[in-house]
This record gives C-alpha cells, sequence and structure tokens, in this order.
C-alpha cells in the first residue's frame, strides 16, 4: 500500500545541533502512529517539517506517493495535512462556526461584490460542521461559545477545524496533556473513529500508557534520530522507555511505606481568589505530616494553582488559616514562609522559579543569597556561591556548559533540576512541589521524583500537586482529588483506583456530579 | 571535586565569560561605527559635497580633542554624563524607567547651592561632602516620590518622573529668581557658593594641598579606597585559606594605613614640584575622579551586593523576585533613592565644579539628563559601558562647536548620530542584517528596560 505520507532521510540543522538526522517516517492511510520522544528528541521539528513550518536542509516528502514540497502551513493545509496544536489556536468570544471558518470564510454569494466587506456565510459553514461532527461523532455544537466550552471539547473543535479544512492527515501534538483520564479516552475513541474512517494521524505523546492504549504502530525518537518503530504488541513499556531514553529506566518509583511523624502544615478552611477576584479556593482543610506525601489530584485549572500561591505566600488568603509546625502563617510574607523552612517547586518555572537571563549560579542561590555564607552583610561572595553551585550542579547532575550560562538556555528537565536543586539544599520541613515534572523527559521525571520521594524519607512533609494521575498515583501516600476548588475526597494512595480517581476529577462523587 | 577538574571548570568558566564580553562588546562599537557612517551620509547628501564630511568629522575630533584644552573639556562634559548614565542604568537595571533625570539634576544642582551659600565658615573637608550630600539627598528625595507613589498607588515612573522634571524646573527658576538670589547681580542668578564647597579643579589641587586639613581629607579618602580594595583582593579563597581573619583585616588596614600616610606626607609636595594641569583657565576638575569611583562603586553595589542582586532580580523577572521573598516596593524605593542621588550629584557637580560664577543661573539648560538616557542604553548598562559612552557623549558636546564653525554643517548633527546609534543599539538584529552577520547564539539576551505596561 502506498503510504500516505512519507518522509525520506530529512535533515534538519540549526546553529550547533541536527535537530532530525536522516529521519525516516511514514503514516500508512488509515492508521494512528505514535511518536513518542524526550524534549528535544527532534519529534516537533519533525512535525513542523510535515507541516511546512521548516524546510528540512535534506530529504524528501511524499504524499500518497507523488514527491511534494510543503512551504508553509498554509500550503500544508491545502495539502491535505492539518494539525491540533498542544496550545489551542482558537478565539474564545467567537463561536465555535466563526473560530472554524477564520482564515477560510465563507462569503454569501449575493453579497460577494462587496469584497471584503460581504457578509459572513455563517449558516452553511455551520451545517457541514454539523455534518463533520455526526460523521466522526465530534459532539461539536456549532453555536456554542469557545469560551464556554470545557477544554476536551475546544480540542474537539480543533480536529472539526482541521477536518473542515479537508485534512487527510491530522498531527496531534500532545493532546492528552490538558485532559483528565476520562476525557483521554474520549478522545481515543474519536481517533479511531477518524483513522476508520480513512484519515490518518500522527500522535505525539510522552505517556507510554496512551501508547498501547490507541496507537497501530509507534516510532521512538532520541537525539535527532529515528530509533525504531514498532508495534505496541511488540513492544513493552520498559522497552519504549529504553529506546526513548538510551539506557535501561527504572518506570516504578521504589519507596517505602510512609512513616508519618508530626504534623507539618495544616490547613483549615482555606479560601483565596484568582486574580480576576473570583473565588477560585473553597473551604479547603487538609494536613500533612513529617515523612507523607500529600498528593493533590486534579485537571488543571480546579484552584492548585491559587491553592499553592497562598500556602507559599505569594496569594492574599481570604479565609480560613495555614499553620506550619505551630506557627500561624496565614498572612506570612514568603520570605518568613521559607525561612520556616518550606521549599518551593512552583508551577511555572519560567514566571517564578528562575530568573532566565541569569546564569546558573544565582539562581541557584535566588532564595538564599542573602545568608551566610553566600553574603557576609550586603556584600555578596561570589566564591561561596562559585562553590555551591559547582557542588549542586554535580550532585543533581544538572547539564550545563557552565554555571554562568543563563538558566535560559538550559533545557526544561535541566532548568527544573536547578530549582529542585536550589529548594532541596536547605534542610527543607516542608516541600511544596507543583508540577515538578511538567514537560520534562522520561529521565529528568525519574530523578526528581526519587529526589522528592528521598526528601520524604529524610523526614520532610511534602505536598505534591499534580495533574498527571500517574505521577500522584506513584509518588503519593494519600491522595486529595480537587475539583472546582473544593477537595472532593482524601483517599489512601493503597486504596485508590485510576477510575475512582479519573472520576473524582470530573466531579463525580459517589454516582453524582458535584 | 579533584582540583585538575576544579580549574578546568574555571578555565572553562573564564572562556565562556571572556567570549560573552566579546559578544557583547561589538555590538555597541558596531552601532557607534555605524552611527558616524550614518552621519555622515546625511551630512554629504544635505551638503552636496564630500569634503564637507570631512570638514565636520575633522572640526568635532579637533573641538573634541585637539584645540586647547579640548581634552579636558571633554572630560568636564563627561563627568556629569557618567553620574546620570549610572543613575539610570541603575533604575533600568531594576526594570524602572527613570526620565526624571534632568529634573533630578536641577534639584540636586539647587541642593547644592542652598547648602554651599547658607552654611559659611565651615572647612572645605566637612563643607565639600556636605554639598554634595545635599545635591545627593535632592536628587534622591525628587526620585524617591515618584518610587512612593508607584509602590502605593501603581502610578508608572514614566509619567510621575517627567512630571516631577516640570515641577522640578519651576521650582528651580522660583529658587533662583527669589529666596537665593544675589542681589547684587545684574543676571538673574543665585548667590555664590562658599569657596570652601567649591569643587577643586585640577589646577588648584597643588594650592589646595598646602592646607593640611585637605591633605588630611584626601589622604583619608585615599586611605578609605586603598582599604576597600584590600579587602576586596584579600577575600579571595586563596587569600582566606592562607591566612587568619585577625591577620587578614590587619593586612587590609595597614595598606589603607600606608596609602593615607604616603598621600598625606608625598602628594603635597609632589603636586607644587610637578603637576599635569597647569593652565588656570583648565577647568578640568576632580568630579572626573569621583566619577569614575562612582562607575566601580556602581558596579559593585550592582554585582557584589544583595541590595543589587534583588535590584537585577526585581528588573528582570519580577514574579520570580516575589517567590523569592524579595520585598519589591522596598527595593524600588532604594533603587529610585539611588538613581535619584546620583543624578543630584551630577547637578551639584556641574554647579560647584563647572559653572563659572559657582552657582546656578537662571538660564541652566543642560539637556544631560535626558541624553543619558541614550548613554545608559548604549552601554547596557554596564558602568564601564557607560564611561565609555559619557566619554563618546561629552567629546561630540564639546566637538559640535568647532565642527559648526569650520564646515558650517549645524551642530545639532551630534544629536541624530547620536540617535542613529540608539537606533543600532536598540536593534541589533538590524545591525547583523545589514552587516550580514550571523545571529549571536547562546548569549544572555540583556533586557534594557521593561515596556510600559510593565
Amino acid at each position: 500500500m502506498t503510504p500516505a505520507l512519507q518522509a525520506t532521510g530529512i535533515t534538519k540543522r540549526f546553529p550547533g545541533v541536527v535537530a532530525n538526522d536522516r529521519v525516516d517516517f511514514d503514516l500508512q492511510p488509515g492508521e494512528i502512529h505514535g511518536l513518542l520522544g524526550e524534549n528535544g528528541a527532534g519529534k516537533t521539528t519533525l512535525m513542523n517539517i510535515l507541516y511546512g513550518l521548516y524546510q528540512p536542509d535534506e530529504g524528501t516528502l511524499a504524499l500518497n506517493g507523488t514527491p511534494v514540497q510543503v512551504t508553509s502551513p498554509h500550503d500544508a493545509i491545502a495539502q491535505g495535512i492539518g494539525m491540533v496544536h498542544q496550545h489551542f489556536m482558537l478565539v474564545p468570544p467567537l463561536t465555535v462556526t466563526e473560530n472554524i471558518m477564520l482564515g477560510q470564510e465563507s462569503l454569501r454569494p449575493a453579497t460577494r461584490f462587496l469584497g471584503p466587506l460581504a457578509a459572513l456565510d455563517r449558516r452553511h459553514a455551520a451545517q457541514r460542521i454539523r455534518e463533520l461532527s455526526h460523521q466522526y461523532r465530534l459532539d461539536v455544537e456549532p453555536e456554542a461559545y469557545v469560551k464556554d466550552l470545557p477544554v476536551g471539547v475546544q480540542q474537539r473543535v480543533e480536529i472539526v477545524k482541521a477536518l473542515y479544512r479537508r485534512a487527510e492527515i491530522l498531527i496531534l501534538d500532545e493532546p492528552t496533556a490538558v485532559l483528565t483520564p476520562q476525557e483521554a479516552d474520549e478522545l481515543f475513541v474519536i481517533m479511531r473513529e477518524l483513522a476508520k474512517q480513512g484519515k490518518s494521524i500522527v500522535f505525539i505523546t510522552h505517556k507510554l500508557r496512551e501508547m498501547f492504549a490507541v496507537t497501530d504502530r509507534i516510532s521512538v525518537m532520541r537525539g535527532g534520530k529515528m530509533i525504531g518503530t514498532v508495534t505496541p504488541q511488540q513492544a513493552t513499556s520498559e522497552m519504549l522507555a529504553e529506546m526513548m531514553v538510551g539506557r535501561k529506566v527504572i518506570l516504578q518509583v521504589d519507596k517505602a511505606p510512609a512513616q508519618p511523624g508530626e504534623l507539618v502544615l495544616r490547613v483549615e478552611h482555606l479560601q483565596t481568589q484568582d486574580d480576576r477576584h473570583v473565588t477560585t479556593v473553597h473551604d479547603v482543610s487538609f494536613q500533612v505530616r513529617a515523612g507523607e506525601i500529600l498528593g493533590i489530584a486534579g485537571v488543571q485549572g480546579n484552584g492548585q494553582r491559587e491553592l499553592v500561591e497562598a500556602l507559599t505566600g505569594l496569594r492574599h488568603i481570604v479565609g480560613g488559616n495555614v499553620t506550619l509546625l505551630g506557627h500561624d502563617i496565614t498572612h506570612a510574607r514568603p520570605r518568613r514562609i521559607t525561612e520556616l523552612g518550606t521549599g518551593h517547586v512552583p508551577e511555572d518555572r519560567h514566571k517564578h522559579g528562575l530568573v532566565l537571563s541569569f546564569p546558573v549560579r544565582d539562581n541557584l542561590v535566588l532564595c538564599t543569597y542573602y545568608q551566610s555564607p553566600f553574603a557576609r552583610g550586603v556584600e555578596i561572595d561570589d566564591y561561596a556561591i562559585r562553590e555551591r553551585a559547582q557542588k549542586l550542579v554535580t550532585e543533581f547532575d544538572i547539564r550545563t556548559p557552565s554555571i554562568t550560562t543563563p538558566a535560559g538556555s538550559l533545557s526544561g528537565g535541566n532548568q527544573q533540576k536547578v530549582i529542585v536543586a536550589r529548594e532541596l539544599d536547605r534542610p527543607v520541613k516542608l516541600l511544596i512541589a507543583n508540577q515538578p515534572t511538567r514537560g520534562l523527559d522520561v529521565g529528568s521525571i525519574e530523578f526528581i521524583h526519587r529526589r522528592i520521594v528521598q526528601a520524604r524519607d529524610q523526614g520532610a512533609a511534602v505536598l505534591l500537586v499534580s495533574a498527571e494521575l500517574d505521577e500522584i498515583m506513584a509518588l503519593a501516600d494519600r491522595i486529595a482529588v480537587m475539583y472546582k476548588g473544593h477537595i472532593l475526597e482524601t483517599l489512601d494512595a493503597n486504596q485508590a483506583t485510576r477510575e475512582q480517581l479519573g472520576l473524582l476529577m470530573a466531579g463525580v462523587k459517589g454516582g453524582t456530579h458535584v | 571535586m579533584s582540583s585538575i577538574a576544579g580549574i578546568r571548570a574555571r578555565r572553562n568558566e573564564l572562556r565562556v565569560s571572556l567570549l560573552r564580553l566579546l559578544d557583547t562588546l561589538s555590538m555597541p562599537v558596531l552601532a557607534i561605527v555605524l552611527g558616524f557612517v550614518g552621519g555622515a551620509l546625511i551630512i554629504w547628501m544635505t551638503s552636496g559635497s564630500l569634503e564637507t564630511v570631512f570638514a565636520a568629522y575633522a572640526g568635532m575630533l579637533g573641538g573634541a580633542f585637539l584645540k586647547t584644552r579640548g581634552l579636558s573639556e571633554t572630560f568636564v562634559a563627561m563627568t556629569p554624563y557618567v553620574f546620570l548614565g549610572l543613575g539610570l542604568a541603575v533604575g533600568f537595571k531594576a526594570g524602572l524607567f527613570n526620565i526624571g533625570a534632568e529634573g533630578q539634576f536641577y534639584i540636586g544642582a539647587i541642593s547644592a547651592v542652598w547648602a554651599g551659600i547658607v552654611f559659611t565658615g565651615l572647612p572645605t573637608f566637612i563643607h565639600l561632602p556636605l554639598v554634595i550630600l545635599a545635591g545627593a539627598v535632592g536628587g534622591a528625595i525628587w526620585a524617591g516620590i515618584p518610587a512612593l507613589l508607584k509602590v502605593r498607588t501603581g502610578a508608572h515612573e514614566v509619567i510621575t518622573t517627567m512630571m516631577m522634571n516640570y515641577i522640578a524646573f519651576r521650582l528651580t527658576e522660583y529658587l533662583v529668581s527669589y529666596p537665593l538670589r544675589d542681589a547684587k547681580s545684574s543676571a538673574v542668578q543665585t548667590l555664590r557658593v562658599s569657596p570652601n564647597a567649591e569643587l577643586w579643579s585640577l589646577y588648584q589641587v597643588p594650592q589646595r594641598l598646602q592646607d593640611p586639613l585637605n591633605a588630611l581629607f584626601v589622604a583619608l579618602v585615599l586611605a578609605f579606597i586603598g582599604w576597600t580594595i584590600a579587602e576586596w583582593i584579600f577575600l579571595r579563597p586563596k587569600w582566606v585559606a592562607r591566612w587568619t581573619r585577625a591577620r587578614r583585616h590587619a593586612l587590609t588596614v595597614g595598606i589603607g594605613l600606608i596609602v593615607g600616610l604616603v598621600t598625606f606626607f608625598v602628594l603635597p609636595p609632589l603636586t607644587r614640584a610637578w603637576w599635569l594641569v597647569t593652565d588656570p583657565y583648565d577647568r578640568m576638575h576632580i568630579g572626573i575622579v569621583m566619577a569614575l569611583i562612582a562607575a566601580v562603586a556602581v558596579w559593585r553595589l550592582m554585582w557584589k551586593t544583595t541590595v543589587g542582586f534583588e535590584m537585577r532580580v526585581v528588573g528582570a523577572n519580577p514574579d520570580a523576585a516575589k517567590y523569592a521573598g524579595i520585598n519589591s516596593a522596598r527595593t524600588v524605593i532604594i533603587t529610585m533613592l539611588i538613581s535619584g542621588g546620583l543624578a543630584g550629584i551630577a547637578g551639584t557637580i556641574e554647579v560647584l565644579g563647572v559653572s563659572i560664577c559657582r552657582c546656578l543661573p537662571l538660564f541652566f539648560s543642560s539637556g544631560y539628563g535626558f541624553d543619558s538616557i541614550a548613554i545608559a542604553l548604549i552601554a547596557k548598562n554596564n558602568p564601564i559601558g557607560i564611561v565609555g559612552a559619557a566619554f563618546l557623549f561629552g567629546a561630540m558636546r564639546n566637538g559640535a562647536d568647532l565642527m559648526e564653525l569650520q564646515s558650517g554643517v549645524s551642530k545639532y548633527v551630534i544629536s541624530l548620530i547620536q540617535a542613529l546609534v540608539l537606533l543600532f543599539v536598540a536593534a541589533p538584529a538590524m545591525v547583523r542584517w545589514m552587516l550580514r552577520m550571523k545571529a549571536a547564539r547562546d548569549v544572555e539576551t540583556e533586557q534594557l528596560t521593561r515596556g510600559w505596561g510593565a
């Protein structure tokens, strides 16, 4: 059978790196082809070449056996290639129809002579959207406003948008990152339906489980090279992980049962608001003891960010109170909370965690620069900082050309290691980690997980917030599920199941929707 | 870590920072060259002759360096630029766009004049520092008000510092015209400051040093500088490991003492025997030395103190600053006080060292404060770069008159050249494109300043 898409010997060089090194990739009609690889493995570069954002330095592309050149995304769409980005390209205040028409507006024939002032033909567009939605069971309402739609539906709108432009090949870039497990399963049903009706799909993810759940074939990239292509039947998780990282990876986090000690953090009836003064955390209470990990599960945007910011002094607390080791820290400044022994791995490492233009060494003392031995009075001791930086770079295996390299030029995994190294470098009694492994490669995830468990074993209380259920289930001793600013339930990690947590994450408790 | 690995790491670090230094230097230098090329093109296009271009640049060079007292006048013009540029750079580093330097300069000048007039009979070593302090405090207060407004109400400093400029101009005019006016003079100007509060011209140095109190003062200042530098040197780990704390302190204090004693006993007779400025009309004054010291001090402040670290974090990433527990409000206020203080000192120096009447005339136009924005930007807020850029601007300001005289090209062409230089500095991508250069890789993208909304 002629492949729907064939890339042969694709090479793409950027200054200093070969992002794609003679990569071969093919996509059969009606196939779901998974593309797996760590950050920086070259997946995105390859897809950007397919989508016309980059031109390959070497190699050829063929669609249905005919050699082609894809010169721009516009060209890619014209040739039947559609892409659903990780971050949706939708305009929230417009309707689904308007969003889908955007860039390819159909006009009412009677008004066409008006040129750019012609009236939009929403009716016909909506009709086609309805047909597509029905044909592929996408369940998208053309008249709805995008801003009112849940994330999962917005994603389907993106898929309809591609289909509306008559895409035969769909590239889905990490589509499950923003979904609950149930929503992801719904997406898989849709993907299979699309494939059954002849569409070919490239599915990019770093979650091994999903590869097995939905793909027909799996290709693994590492360091710009295509390592191999296997079928899910042949492959095992361990094998894929090894192909991805290039060495044996311990997927299971080894940890002894928790030995909870003294009460470290007590949160009572906490209430706080987001930046628009909408209350996003309602009456949240929990406790974390020394030597245990409390995981907070939940789909992103259910108040986790505001909760963590409130606990670390970055956000004003409207109601309730927070006690850390017997000290009331409800309205304490961030520095006091840090000095009482809190380490905080923030959700957004670029916004809060790092000063990207600063060298690694300065970022490693971002919270302690004023303390001994890094400073005497107001004078900074460069030598002490350099020495500590060198020690931490070695100890935490931070891959950086030098300690004076700006943090912004490190890879995401190494940036995160800088933060974790910094926060665990002081004697922490409470570690708050919010999405500590988001967007990281398997190797870095493994490393950071081990460090978190190690901190627990050394007697720290750990509050782990993550939207990745796998991460919560692997690390936490107790799991609290957060939904719309409430903690719906706190479960013992040994007894919690994926299904049960998934339902709670979707707001279903005891069979009824909250 | 083994020592070999340590040495290798150090060497690698050194290599990286050297490359980065070259990279940082190349752009401003190219921008300056291109600015002058652009200026030449404009002169050529407007005059229609290549000779005019050469005559203009020859005149500028001659005016700036070669004519009698040309070079020393360049240093005179450069001095306030250094202080103002440093002040602005401190603000920019912390993300604050203080465009009120001109107003702070005026307030600094008038405060200094006030302190120079009101106190009389004080010896130099008290009066001169007092007057400079008054100027610095005046400038600091003027910048401190917008800082408070920003912290309390969120008012943007671009707006408030600009408004403070106009208040400063009118307030200065009032003070010059009424309370501080010299009634005996026909020109509207303030009273003359006490001679002990004047900034010494270099020509005066030998004569001033004859007063043992003055010599003692200079000796103390130099002793302090010697001690500070010795402290910096002997705090390197190599020396720390070798000596005990007491021994180190004994050594550094000793060095300071020796510097002071040598200065006290040797400098006065030495200057009388030989001195580099023998022209009584030469206006070069000790302000230039103060400017260089200030540049080093600001560099230390920004890079070697916790206060500077906080400023830079607040400027580079305010969210991370909050996360790191830095009190942004306090940092904003401190930054503006320092920024305004430096601008105030610039005004002080202009009055005490340059103004011929050693007073503040009503028509005391400077434009220094606005030029300095360009200086700080061209230097990318680097104190050493500011000294260089200030020298360039000082030379151009000083050479402009002779250029106009010799070539007939309007002296405002220098503003054009300065604007071009600034444009090229602000748009490195354009320079790279013009020169077909490859984009620099892995270089810290220096954020000059955050925009309006930030």
